[in-house]
């Protein structure tokens, strides 16, 4: 097995843990794909910037983490532009209403989505993705201290919203 | 670190070995912070239960073509273009499979007593869930409840999978009980057992996540029984 081949093997590889993160960190599945779509892209293209020896995952994840991010930025300045009333519309017609509210998976899905992003990706990222607070730390390009109030109050936060049953 | 920092570290398992026992001792004597210990246990593997089946579920095309050399690569804007149904909330696709919480009391016919019950935020089986679990092996079926595989978890307990008529699900032992780790709607009519066959892919995931080693053969989970689950 030739490096390229190995390098792409192990994407493959790396495909259903992408796309779980990418799930936590968007609101339908359809940008969840986009996103592990242009993630795979863009680690394809920048694969010389790979070390190899260091993690390809928590490289991957930084990837997308980043690509989110742009995407979130770009989404914010259309939506300022376009439909300053938004949020308001949004609460009005929140499709969760129509939902069975005894669905523990939406709401907590649904819960995800509300979390302010800073919150959100760290909650993904050690909740979910079994990353340790270092690695998020690294990852992120954040102190410790910062990953680590911000999974505080998001998971707090997540707690309050399912509420305990 | 302030106190809440060191409390959710020791959780996650960050504190070196001599701090997190001191922690430890301390969650263990106050009554609240262990209340709070427990609720974030649970939030921890009510999002593994929601996102979990994502990693287990099967690859679109377009994204292993992606990741494929040499493939044509899929132009996600004519992607986008292309489709041609709105997007779809995620949860709602995933919600419609899998169901945990409190609609577990409401899945099971009502002539028979429930065989759930919710403590403290925790769904313990009941009734005739619980005695099956106790006391029914694989390779002997008996009654409503079937028992899938059972294997022992990271935290070293004992878990079992199960299938009753419209539900099927994963109990793992704790405390001298047993924990509804998951719980899914297989929608079918009463004495519908077509999950027996296959496991529904969110349990699969759940188990897993979860899994230690080879699930129990028959020899270790009569022993395991023997043993009182322990």
């Amino acid at each position: 097995m030739d490096q390229s081949s190995s390098f792409e093997g192990q994407l493959s590889a790396l495909l259903p843990r992408l796309r779980r993160f990418a799930h936590a960190l968007s609101r339908n599945a359809a940008d969840a794909d986009d996103l592990t779509q242009s993630t795979i892209e863009r680690a394809l293209r920048s694969r010389d910037q790979w070390q190899p020896g260091t993690r390809l995952d928590s490289w991957c994840y930084r990837i997308m983490r980043n690509l989110w991010i742009d995407t979130r930025r770009a989404s914010a300045r259309r939506d300022a532009r376009e439909a300053p009333e938004e949020e308001g519309l949004k609460i009005g017609q929140d499709p969760r209403a129509a939902m069975d509210a005894a669905l523990d998976l939406s709401r907590i899905m649904a819960s995800m989505e509300r979390l302010p992003d800073e919150q959100r990706e760290v909650v993904a990222l050690i909740l979910i993705e079994g990353f340790g607070y270092r690695e998020v730390s690294e990852m992120l390009g954040l102190p410790i201290g910062t990953v680590s109030s911000r999974l505080v109050r998001g998971r707090t936060a997540l707690l309050t919203m399912v509420g305990d049953q | 670190m302030n106190d809440e920092e060191k409390f959710f570290a020791w959780l996650d398992g960050e504190l070196d070995p001599a701090d997190a026992a001191a922690f430890g001792a301390k969650v263990e004597t106050d009554p609240e912070l262990s209340l709070l210990a427990a609720q974030h246990r649970a939030l921890g593997s009510r999002l593994h239960a929601a996102f979990d089946p994502i990693a287990a579920a099967p690859i679109p095309e377009r994204l292993q073509q992606a990741a494929r050399p040499g493939a044509d690569v899929v132009d996600l804007a004519a992607a986008r273009r292309a489709r041609l149904i709105p997007a779809i909330p995620q949860w709602t696709a995933l919600a419609a499979t899998l169901v945990i919480g409190v609609m577990v009391g409401t899945m099971i016919p009502s002539r028979s007593p429930a065989p759930v019950d919710v403590q403290g935020g925790t769904i313990y089986a009941a009734a005739a869930l619980d005695h099956a679990l106790d006391t029914q092996l694989a390779s002997a079926p008996s009654g409503d409840v079937r028992i899938g595989i059972s294997y022992r978890d990271r935290a070293g307990e004992v878990c079992r999978t199960f299938t009753q008529p419209s539900s099927s699900g994963l109990a793992c032992r704790r405390d001298g009980r047993w924990q509804l780790k998951g719980l899914v709607a297989t929608g079918g009519e009463g004495g519908d057992y077509r999950m027996a066959a296959g496991m529904d892919p969110a349990l699969a995931s759940l188990v897993d996540t979860t899994i230690v080693g080879e699930p129990f053969d028959q020899s270790r989970e009569k022993a395991a029984r023997d043993h009182g689950w322990r």
